[in-house]
């Protein structure tokens, strides 16, 4: 399996290379131009002049290339065109550990309720219970995000004044002490959690639901109530171990979501994430930036499969990697 | 295996599943602790008493008068920073004033004027009779927050840095008129003397007018003593950017990058004087949905640009708040293609552009737009009719003689068909078998101009022209309107409070950058330079007057309607004067009522 993991990876070098030399050209090709803000009246023409030079963006496109390649070669990403050139690593370093909070949170919270309500559906099937669990997982399942979190605001900041709607902490949150601060924090995460797990946990719930309806008829399930066990024991000791195995395969999928946030929440809630430093570099064309995004949403693309993969093979020793 | 595996899996679930129970107990518990999570208690607590909170869409980008390029970012290196003058914007003329302690350029009108001069660095200044230099003379009891005085020699250094190109400052156009700059290098030890500490001379190379000259010399300065050893390179990365070292009426206490940034009364400042309100908390929230919420909660005292259609219920749902406007500084328009680009980018040559090369036709496609419709139905109060781009706010200028070019079908039909345009068998207008159609670009995520263009639609389709819309990414639109690719277009200015229009009308098209019409008329290359001539500029007048009689009459571009732009604010702010030079204008002298005081 070891030699497995290092195939993998050794052919995940010149995949994610390869995604990067093609953002490269892509962003670079794409109408637009980093200066464009600089391009206004009672501003001199040769300040965007200036401002591609310090970019380097006057030189042709395959020197820019082979500059960048030289610098990436080196670990060196670049500095920021549009956040005070600051080296985009320490942007992404800054965006990241909320993202991850928000995205981990709402990981635990998807599986959690996923799984509970996929078991109760799958045990219960063709019940009024599992018709209604079905209907309202469906219901949120295709509810818009951004919408929902609308909603959930006008509900519960405006009708219902119960959380706050925006940021991370209270104004003042600082004198509040570190427990205090730290339970500030996890009120403001109450709304954009909800909403971002409430979509996911109705998803993963048809997963477990199939999953489960899959694996109940199954020979040994039946063998296992004919000895007598009891109920709860079939289900979750024999039944239910089996059903997650696919579970699985949606946690390794997860993975990029945990670093590259979720875009509508981070806007709507105004929690500066991964999400809003891609959508916002994309948006000010700040090419080492983009790239820089690419290179980890890239990465964790390919590990996540890889980890999935290799849990597979952990879990299932039918597989042989 | 399975089994092992499985046991493991579900361990992990459970943990989860535990971890997250007690997350959420957690954050229930925080919520009850805060007077039943109700937002407006947490407001009660004493810093918010004494916090303003101002929602931004977006972060500053830096903190630092050299390269902060954005309008947040000037907002608040404003109250960091000194000012060698007071500026200030006098709403009965329309024309600036700037002020030295003991010297102003103007008198100033009665009822004006509440901007006291005690901020300026200079105590007075003297102008050369021929307009070529201009003499400050400094307070000397002015201090950066380290205690090391404010001299002559950190204006010569900070304008040695807005003029290094390496630097890029997006403020180097003030220098233009330097010795030197005419060269295209200033020679900053023959342009900017400072014999003493407290002496500043500025030296042009050709004369200035006065006020323009105040303007231009007075941008902000940055303490020499802590900057002199970064390099030019390094400028705009250098860790100093975090952490100002200012002397006006507030300081940096704490910048989350993308979050907040809070400035704290300054108590050391006498430029003016420490700022009123202890602390000021410039709050990003990106989504304009959250921050109207916000404001109609009390989470945040000020939103700017609040949309017209959105007044009524938030006002309805928190009578605490109130709708304040400044100046009209803002309209949006139509653009024509006066020359056909096509031809103007493949051979650099200006013909007339086969749909709207004629003035007759841009009158008679100005004529059939019902701008009151607009008005009425989107802006409402907040909307007046637009004829050129002089502001009625700058009433010195203005040519109120200029009477609209009302609404009428009839009359623009009449127009287009004196132009050859006849309806054809579909209806749309025809000449020479080329059918009256084009498409309206517009940028995305603009309400207002959606609304506009769709009613523009509708009027140009009763009189026979066919318009389709496309909205286009707004960094794309640019571009194309700067590579000249589209024939119509709706977009919007910002103007400037001193006139100077060449950049938008200059026939010379190179120079010109943002002529995107490709309007040429000789006059008003000739007006634009008769009036800078004019070492008064109300001497300037009657050329104005002509230049937008001009416009009035060739109509290059459909003026749509200027824009009062709308600010919504808590009733809780008290002595703010909301002015066309900025929202936040004298934001240091507001002041805050305590939340027992006001009435619910």
């Amino acid at each position: 399996m070891l030699i497995y993991i290092l195939k993998r990876l050794l052919i995940a070098v010149p995949l994610i290379f390869g995604v990067l030399t093609l953002t490269f050209f892509i962003i670079r090709l794409a109408p637009g131009d980093p200066a464009a803000f600089f391009i206004q009246p009672g501003i001199s023409p040769n300040v965007a002049e200036q401002i591609r030079a310090q970019y380097g963006l006057n030189d042709p496109l395959p020197v820019q290339y082979f500059k960048w390649l030289a610098n990436v070669l080196q670990g060196d990403f670049g500095r920021s065109f549009s956040r005070a050139q600051q080296p985009v690593f320490d942007v992404i370093a800054e965006a990241l550990p909320i993202t991850v909070i928000i995205a981990g949170l709402t990981l635990v919270a998807n599986f959690t309720f996923g799984i509970l309500i996929g078991i109760i559906s799958a045990v219960r099937q063709n019940t009024f219970l599992d018709r209604f669990l079905t209907v309202t997982a469906l219901f949120f399942y295709s509810m818009p995000e951004f919408w929902f979190a609308l909603m959930m605001i006008i509900l519960f900041a405006l009708k219902f004044p119960v959380f706050p709607v925006s940021g991370l902490n209270e104004i003042g949150a600082e004198s509040y002490g570190p427990i205090g601060f730290l339970l500030d924090r996890l009120w403001h995460l109450v709304l954009p959690v909800t909403v971002l797990s409430i979509n996911g946990a109705a998803g993963i719930a048809r997963y477990v639901r199939g999953s489960m309806l899959e694996v109940i008829r199954q020979d040994y399930i039946r063998t296992a109530r004919a000895k007598g066990l009891p109920e709860h024991v079939v289900i979750f000791k024999h039944a239910l171990r089996n059903a997650l195995l696919p579970v699985i395969t949606l946690m390794g999928s997860s993975l990029p979501f945990i670093f590259s946030g979720a875009l509508f929440i981070e806007v709507i809630f105004a929690f500066p994430g991964m999400g809003r430093v891609t959508v916002e570099a994309i948006f000010a064309r700040d090419y080492p930036l983009i790239i820089a995004n690419t290179f980890i949403s890239g990465s964790l693309i390919v590990l996540g499969n890889l980890f999935a993969d290799v849990l597979y093979a952990v879990a299932d020793p039918r597989i042989k990697l | 295996m399975i089994e092992t595996c499985a046991d493991r899996v579900s361990v992990a679930f459970r943990l989860a599943a535990a971890l997250f129970i007690v997350l959420n107990m957690l954050a229930f518990s925080a919520c009850s602790r805060n007077n039943g999570g109700n937002g407006k208690g947490a407001k009660s607590s004493a810093a918010m008493d004494s916090t303003l909170v101002i929602a931004m869409l977006g972060d500053a980008d830096y903190l630092n008068p050299v390269i902060g390029a954005t309008v947040t970012s000037s907002n608040i290196f404003g109250l960091i920073y000194p000012s060698l003058l007071q500026s200030e914007f006098d709403t009965t003329t329309g024309l600036m004033n700037y002020m030295a302690l003991e010297k102003k350029l103007r008198e100033v009108t009665p009822g004006q004027g509440k901007k006291a001069p005690k901020g300026a660095l200079a105590k007075s200044w003297h102008m050369s009779d021929d307009h070529k230099s201009l003499t400050y003379i400094l307070r000397n009891d002015a201090h950066w927050d380290d205690g090391k005085p404010v001299v002559s020699a950190d204006f010569k250094f900070s304008y040695q840095l807005y003029g290094n190109p390496v630097i890029a400052s997006a403020r180097q156009q003030y220098l233009a008129e330097l010795v030197g700059a005419d060269k295209g290098r200033i020679d900053f030890d023959k342009a900017i003397e400072t014999p003493n500490d407290t002496t500043l001379v500025f030296r042009f190379y050709k004369p200035v007018p006065e006020h323009l000259a105040l303007f231009h010399t007075s941008l902000t300065p940055l303490p020499r003593h802590r900057w002199k050893d970064v390099k030019a390179d390094e400028f705009r990365h250098s860790p100093l950017n975090l952490e100002p070292l200012g002397a006006g009426p507030y300081k940096l206490k704490n910048w989350q990058q993308q979050q907040e940034i809070v400035l704290v009364s300054n108590r050391k400042s006498n430029l003016p004087k420490p700022g009123t309100i202890p602390a000021i908390s410039f709050k990003v929230v990106p989504d304009y949905t959250v921050r109207l919420t916000q404001l109609q909660t009390g989470a945040v005292d000020v939103v700017e640009n609040i949309k017209p259609e959105d007044f009524t219920a938030l006002l309805k749902a928190n009578h605490q708040l109130e709708i304040k406007t400044v100046g009209l500084r803002v309209y949006d328009y139509v653009g024509w293609s006066n020359i056909d680009q096509d031809e103007y980018r493949k051979s650099g040559t200006c013909k007339p552009h086969p749909l709207f090369g004629s003035a007759r036709v841009r009158l008679a496609l100005t004529t059939a737009i019902d701008r009151q419709a607009i008005i009425d139905g989107y802006l409402k109060q907040y909307g007046v009719v637009c004829n050129n781009d002089i502001s009625p706010s700058l009433k010195w200028a203005y040519n109120n003689r200029i009477t609209p070019h009302a609404f009428d079908a009839e009359h623009a039909s009449a127009l287009l068909k004196v132009e050859g345009w006849l309806p054809g068998p579909d209806g749309i207008l025809q000449k020479n078998g080329r059918r009256f159609s084009f498409v309206l670009y517009t940028n995305a995520g603009n309400a207002r101009r959606n609304y506009a263009s769709v009613i523009i639609q509708q009027n140009l389709r009763a009189i026979g022209i066919d318009c389709k819309l496309d909205v286009q990414e707004s960094n794309v639109f640019f571009e194309n309107l700067q590579a000249r690719k589209l024939d119509a277009w709706m977009a919007g200015w910002s103007i400037g409070l001193e006139i100077d229009p060449l950049d938008v009308w200059g026939s010379d098209l190179k120079k010109s950058r943002f002529n995107f019409a490709g309007y040429r008329n000789p006059r008003i290359d000739e007006l634009c330079e008769l009036a800078k001539q004019k070492m008064d500029p109300v001497g300037a007048k009657p050329y104005w007057l002509e230049y937008q009689e001009i416009l009035h009459r060739d109509q290059p571009i459909t003026f749509l309607y200027w824009i009062k732009e709308t600010q919504g604010f808590s009733k809780r702010i008290e002595g703010e004067d909301l002015n066309i030079s900025g929202t936040f204008y004298n934001v240091d002298d507001w002041r805050l009522r305590p939340s027992a005081n006001i009435a619910q």
